[in-house]
């Protein structure tokens, strides 16, 4: 008896649920079988007469129609929300978005973190060092003689007689070979100040980055192997390259790196003074006089020190014509990168 | 240094070699040659034409046509110039020639409706001068139809070098031949002297005491006598010229050209304007005043070593002669200087005075103490040559304590242990001969070298090693790219800002670098101010105590430029001078801080079709704070103060502390201020001591497992006073918790007249949970229920239905 009504009670709904179109037939289709008057909630009523051998047969059957049933209109249903939510969609997606605002390094800052990735990634450790510093570190220490014509090569902002405000990042280097025993292998970058003249190409504060290897087997040939490894890294894989000799007093020998200036590619511009090379930093092996101030043996260690200006090379990559701008924190230039 | 090549090739066999060759050479060994300028290249295509006639322009009054013979043809040539006339010689560009001048090609043109088959030019045109007043008409001996390259000797290559400070040998022309002698392994040969002396004794015309020497370790003398002063001739006049000189008469050229020779500064005193005819070196004892020859009267510090003669001084020795014995035109007998000074002297002498002379850059660097003799002699036998002089029999050379050569060792193993690679030894012996050492000693595995007295700056073993290096070429050293690993620790110091920059990026904050020199006005708004002792001008002559004047000087110039919303970070150092401290006398004296500061100013979001307009408030700035605070994990360590009334540049002020140590300061700018800076708008901005900031950064943050079980959320509003505060209210409410409050949120503020008069409403979102087990209902029930009626208690608040 029950039996059959579960298997038409089964055909009918699978019949009704087919005609289905929208929410309201889909409504009265729950009433009609699912509410509490409706013909399944009928039929476990019904179970209440039935016998006790019957029963747990029955009642696994009604249950398995329950559960099939809510199945099948819970798809329909979703169906037919879905297709609802298609009809109401009417949103308008070319209005535009709101915006989130990223602010941005000033490029400067993003200029050193390349080149400090870069060195990083070779094995250097960075520090700092004060930019209000003294005579000795910035200069005697350095090996510039007092009253040396080697100072001439620094315009200097002095505080005092013996305070200046620091020429370039070389006196870090001083600082460290008095904190660290060897091997020492550190990238120290910062601010620095030169009394020159302002112009497009040179301004009185500029960033420098300075790098320092001092170790028992340093060689001049692996300071090259380093520089280069560098200058392929952040300006490209096939430059060309050349270092010639130069003067500093805290290293000896000394030299400048160049490479071919990328705006010509060895031809000659305006930028590169017309010979075809763009002087990207200055380096050497470390003055043993250096080492005497700081009290390494020169004669167990060697080492290697190189430094580059940060607006200069910033300025070529980014084909900048006027370093003042790095200062002027006009807000349209910083946007921009 | 300009170089002129031609003369170079005077002492040294260049032949076969290309100018741009020794260009690279030089520059490859250390002689930076920084331009060239190839004369034959610029000047090949001019050649010298005859004006056969000249009519007037028949459109033109100003213009002449004139019919030009170039050797092979007559063409017609339209000129400007006021001063061509048929019958000249002059230089003519014909059609293609590049014009040094606006670096123009001439083509066939028609001017005025004539057409002009070249160009007659002036001497500006041709970069020999700025003169634009009309051509160059040449002497009648040039050839017609010849290139001007050849027929006016433009046929040099001249060079300017950079010569470091350590390589004061390689300041003359000889200088340079000796290190291409070197770098080409070829002779070289010093000017030869043909002294024709006469048989008057030099001794009895003249005398000179050295009563400093230490600062005058040599003083050379020679005398000429009967000189006519003249105009140089042109060979003379013609090498001075090339390298940027002017000619003034055939002694002064004489002296220059020997300078640029051999690297020694000569002065010629007039003879019979010395008193006693007697030259003295000595220091001043007191302060005194000289005139120079340029006619400008010095002060001199006492001192100061003074070539003096009889009775008074008559030069600055090493810088610049007297006005009271310089050579004039009716000079007759001479008295050249060829003397070597010590270098700190002319050096400190030249600083005080403010004034550097060619001589005085030579002296301040090192001159060859043994090159003074060669010198004297071969000015005084080109001054005789040049003015029909005689030359005084003898030289007076005083010279006390003679500076002999110093011998250095090499150890060949040295050489590849800083260089990395070995060069064989007879290389290595025989650059260094070739650079005019000797060697003194030699082992298997040492040498020693004497090393001639023009190279002061080879002291050292590393010295030598460094001379081989750049002889032999940086090229030839290899390029090792095996990178040693150093044990050491990997430290880096700049991570923390490095972290710091990310958040504030994140947080929508553009990074600003300002220069920290700046007027007294922006620096004594903040701090105590340090001074700079030789500024480039009033607005750069301090240090800044702060970021915040900086950053406002560039908000006010953002605003002119019509940027009015800005939000802004800068990290940098600033520097205050100790209040106790009048000077810099070590490092405790000052503080050197590196600072975060953040400003903003404007809206914080346009209108948009979805959201209103806002301005950016002390909230946000608050937000901002307390979400980079958040990111470095120290928001719940950190404490907040908030002050009335304080004497700050904000009348909206609070601070960050952490332990009682502030960490940073801002709020809202005053008005008065913005007014100093022309803001007409609100600015916010805070200010934070990284170097504290930094030593309290936590210890890394540890993970912490998603939350297991549910949380239960509360909301309650109360109506206040209005002068209860948020932060009173917050406190007391997690004061009266346990630990099961987790967060508490205040969603909705605001004042009503129904709320009563003087009254605020306040609503909070609570948030309860535990980390291990779901919490029932009983227990937050109570927990919720306490809170509210100690909160009504406490503020008198009355609670709200929600
Ligand atoms: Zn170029």
């Amino acid at each position: 008896m029950l039996e059959e009504k579960i298997s038409e009670i089964n055909s009918g709904f699978n019949q009704d649920i087919a005609t289905i179109k929208d929410q309201k037939q889909l409504e009265e289709l729950r009433i009609k079988y699912f509410s509490r008057n409706g013909l399944v909630s009928q039929l476990f009523d019904e179970l209440k007469n039935a016998s006790k051998e019957e029963k747990p047969v029955l009642g696994k059957s009604l249950n398995t129609l329950r559960t099939d049933l809510t199945a099948k209109y819970e798809s329909v249903k979703i169906q037919l929300e879905n297709s609802k939510e298609k009809e109401e969609d009417k949103i308008d997606l070319s209005l535009p978005g709101t915006r989130r605002i990223i602010g941005s390094k000033h490029l400067i800052t993003q200029t050193l973190d390349e080149i400090k990735t870069i060195f990083k990634g070779l094995g250097f450790s960075v520090v700092g060092g004060p930019e209000l510093e003294s005579d000795y570190n910035n200069f005697s220490a350095l090996n510039f003689p007092p009253n040396h014509p080697a100072r001439d090569m620094q315009d200097t902002f002095f505080i005092t007689e013996d305070f200046l405000l620091r020429t370039h990042t070389s006196p870090v280097q001083i600082r460290v070979m008095e904190k660290y025993k060897p091997p020492i292998r550190v990238i120290m970058p910062g601010l620095c100040y030169r009394n020159e003249a302002i112009s497009s190409r040179s301004y009185c504060v500029f960033h420098q980055v300075e790098g320092l290897y001092v170790d028992t087997d340093v060689t001049f040939a692996e300071l090259k192997g380093t520089l280069v490894s560098f200058a392929q890294q952040f300006y490209g894989e096939g430059l060309k390259y050349r270092f010639r000799p130069s003067f500093f007093p805290f290293t000896e020998p000394s030299a400048e790196m160049d490479i071919t200036c990328f705006l010509c590619h060895g031809k000659g511009c305006r930028v590169c003074k017309h010979s075809g090379w763009l002087e990207i930093l200055g380096c050497g092996m470390v003055d043993p006089n250096v080492f005497g101030n700081v009290n390494i043996d020169h004669e167990k260690y060697t080492g290697y020190a190189f430094g580059m200006g940060i607006e200069r090379t910033a300025l070529l990559k980014y084909g900048i014509d006027d370093i003042r701008i790095f200062f002027e924190n006009d807000f349209r230039f910083l946007r921009q990168f | 240094m300009k170089v002129s090549l031609n003369w170079l090739k005077d002492y040294i066999d260049l032949k076969g070699i290309a100018s741009n060759d020794i260009v690279e050479r030089l520059t490859m060994s250390g002689l930076e040659v920084e331009d060239v300028v190839d004369e034959t290249a610029i000047y090949k295509d001019f050649i010298v034409a005859y004006v056969k006639e000249k009519k007037k322009h028949p459109n033109a009054d100003k213009l002449s046509l004139c019919i030009v013979n170039t050797g092979t043809e007559d063409l017609q040539v339209i000129c400007g110039a006021p001063n061509v006339e048929s019958g000249q010689k002059v230089v003519f560009a014909p059609i293609g020639t590049l014009i040094p001048k606006g670096n123009f090609k001439i083509t066939k043109a028609k001017i005025r409706g004539v057409e002009s088959y070249g160009m007659i030019c002036a001497e500006d045109e041709l970069d020999l001068s700025d003169d634009h007043s009309g051509i160059l008409v040449l002497d009648e001996k040039v050839n017609v139809g010849k290139s001007i390259a050849d027929e006016l000797s433009l046929n040099d290559t001249v060079m300017e070098i950079a010569i470091t400070p350590n390589r004061p040998d390689a300041l003359s022309h000889i200088g340079v031949v000796r290190d291409l002698a070197a770098i080409y392994n070829k002779e070289f040969k010093l000017p030869s002297l043909k002294l024709h002396e006469s048989s008057h004794k030099i001794k009895d015309f003249a005398s000179v005491e050295i009563e400093d020497s230490e600062n005058c370790p040599r003083y050379t003398a020679m005398v000429v006598r009967n000189v006519e002063i003249k105009e140089s001739p042109e060979w003379l006049k013609n090498r001075l010229t090339k390298i940027g000189l002017r000619p003034i008469n055939n002694v002064v050229d004489v002296t220059n050209f020997v300078m640029y020779e051999l690297g020694q500064p000569l002065h010629a005193f007039d003879l019979d304007r010395l008193a006693g005819h007697k030259i003295v070196v000595k220091s001043t004892e007191v302060e005194s005043t000289f005139t120079t020859l340029d006619s400008k009267e010095r002060k001199l510090p006492a001192g100061t070593l003074m070539i003096c003669d009889g009775e008074k001084p008559v030069a600055i020795a090493g810088v610049m002669g007297g006005e009271n014995s310089e050579i004039s035109n009716s000079t007759k007998n001479i008295l050249i200087e060829s003397a070597f000074f010590n270098p700190a002297s002319v050096r400190k002498t030249s600083k005080r005075l403010g004034l550097s002379t060619e001589a005085s850059y030579r002296f301040e660097r090192w001159v060859d103490p043994s090159g003074t003799l060669f010198a004297a002699e071969r000015t005084a036998q080109l001054i005789a040559e040049l003015g029909e002089g005689e030359i005084l029999n003898g030289v007076i050379d005083v010279y006390p304590e003679k500076i002999v050569e110093k011998e250095v060792p090499l150890r060949f193993e040295r050489i590849k242990k800083i260089l990395g690679y070995s060069v064989p030894n007879e290389k290595v012996i025989s650059i260094l001969k070739r650079l005019g050492l000797k060697v003194k000693f030699e082992s298997e595995k040492e040498f020693r070298f004497s090393v001639p007295t023009y190279r002061s700056d080879i002291e050292r073993e590393i010295d030598l090693i460094e001379e081989i290096a750049r002889i032999n070429g940086y090229d030839n050293i290899p390029t090792i790219s095996k990178i040693s690993i150093s044990l050491g620790e990997k430290v880096d110091e700049s991570s923390f800002v490095d972290q710091t920059r990310e958040i504030a990026c994140s947080l929508g904050f553009y990074e600003m670098l300002n220069n920290p020199l700046q007027g007294e006005s922006l620096a004594e708004i903040t701090g105590n101010r340090i001074q700079v002792l030789n500024p480039q001008s009033i607005d750069m002559a301090y240090l800044r105590t702060s970021l915040i004047p900086g950053a406002l000087s560039v908000v006010a110039k953002n605003i002119n430029v019509g940027e009015k919303t800005l939000h802004l970070f800068e990290i940098g150092n600033v520097f205050n001078l100790n209040p106790d401290k009048e000077k810099i006398e070590s490092f405790e004296d000052f503080t050197e801080v590196q600072k975060l500061l953040f400003i903003l100013t404007g809206k914080e979001n346009e209108k948009t079709w979805q959201q209103p307009e806002k301005s950016f408030d002390i909230y946000s700035l608050k937000g901002i704070v307390d979400s980079y605070l958040l990111r470095l994990s120290l928001d719940k360590v950190v404490a907040d103060s908030y002050y009335n009334n304080e004497e700050t540049i904000f009348d909206l002020y609070y601070t960050k502390s952490y332990k009682g140590k502030i960490l940073g300061t801002g709020g809202r700018v005053k008005k008065e201020l913005l007014k100093q800076f022309d803001i007409p708008q609100d600015v916010y901005c805070f200010e934070f001591d990284l170097n504290l900031l930094k030593s309290i950064k936590s210890e890394g943050r540890k993970y912490k497992e998603p939350l297991k079980y549910p949380k239960s959320i509360r909301d309650l509003a109360f109506v206040f006073d209005k002068s209860v505060t948020y932060e009173q209210v917050i406190k007391f409410i997690w004061q009266m918790s346990s630990e099961l409050l987790k967060s508490v949120r205040i969603f909705d503020l605001f004042e009503n007249p129904s709320l009563g008069e003087n009254k605020k409403s306040m609503a909070f979102s609570l948030e309860y949970f535990s980390d291990e087990r779901t919490l029932t209902e009983e227990e937050i029930e109570k927990e919720f229920s306490k809170l509210i009626s100690e909160v009504s208690k406490k503020f008198n608040a009355t609670l709200r239905g929600t």
